[in-house]
């Protein structure tokens, strides 16, 4: 009895892993199409819309093609799954900001002539 | 003994300062080396928290930590103020240092929005140079006794205060 019970508790671990994988595939793919429509947004020649689109579309093309977690974590190399799709909710929020605080205008302000002379 | 340079480390620094100063040109108004491969970016005061936000959660530059936030003092300057903050990234072992300037009486973003760290720091530069941060939670002396009057870390301030001990 004992061992076809802990037979059957391998057994959802090991469903409960493969769904928790599917899921966080699922969630980055969901999380960089976000991304990628934030993106639009931006005007075309802005940098930040540039080196952003080179990165979501590089690691959205990784984790489509690469359906296997070690793999892909290995390719990606940046930590594992979760920090990856930590980090992908993190450049959402950021490029949210960003169409609000359109960092891509010239400087703003020219400093006083002697603020950043140094030594003084 | 002379440290060795490394020219590999200065290379990439300069090429991440390029890449910030491209993505940000609104805000940042240098982009520095020195010679000890540490990158220093001169920032416009209004783009302490665009630019802090930037560096903590875009995937080229996770600098997730903050590691320090001081003042300069330089009186002779306009902008007396100089605030520093260092950020430290644990994914890609970098540093990075962010510079603002400000003057005696105009108020400068907090970066507690950013990161929660900030808090203490900048109740110690409120409290040792009289940096005003707006939208700090709770903005008060830290080191000075309760009754002290001044900002003990000024130039202008004598060196054995004001008050008889």
């Amino acid at each position: 009895l004992a061992s076809r019970l802990s037979r059957t508790r391998s057994e959802i671990i090991l469903v409960v892993y493969s769904n928790h994988v599917l899921w966080s595939l699922q969630r980055l793919r969901i999380l960089y199409t976000k991304i990628l429509g934030v993106l639009q947004n931006i005007p075309k020649d802005a940098a930040y819309r540039k080196y952003t689109e080179q990165i979501v579309n590089q690691r959205f093309n990784l984790v489509q093609t690469e359906t296997d977690v070690q793999k892909l974590q290995d390719k990606l190399n940046s930590g594992h799954i979760e920090e990856v799709i930590v980090q992908a909710e993190n450049e959402l929020s950021l490029a949210r900001k960003m169409l609000q605080w359109k960092p891509w205008e010239p400087l703003i302000e020219e400093p006083p002539s002697d603020q950043w002379r140094w030594p003084v | 003994t002379v440290r060795p340079k490394n020219e590999v480390e200065q290379k990439q620094l300069c090429a991440f300062g390029e890449y910030m100063a491209e993505i940000l040109p609104k805000y940042i108004q240098q982009a520095q080396v020195t010679c000890f491969n540490e990158l220093e970016l001169l920032i416009h005061p209004d783009g302490i928290i665009p630019v802090l936000t930037f560096l903590r959660d875009h995937t080229n530059a996770q600098f997730k930590s903050l590691a320090d936030l001081t003042a300069v003092d330089v009186p002779s300057r306009q902008y007396r103020f100089e605030i520093v903050y260092n950020l430290l990234s644990l994914r890609f072992n970098s540093r990075i240092r962010v510079k603002t300037y400000t003057d005696e009486l105009t108020p400068v973003d907090s970066a507690v929005s950013v990161h929660k760290a900030a808090n203490w720091y900048e109740r110690e530069v409120w409290d040792m140079y009289g940096v005003f941060f707006a939208n700090h939670p709770d903005l008060r002396r830290i080191l000075t006794d309760y009754g002290f009057e001044g900002h003990p870390f000024r130039k202008d301030f004598p060196l054995s205060g004001y008050v008889e001990v």
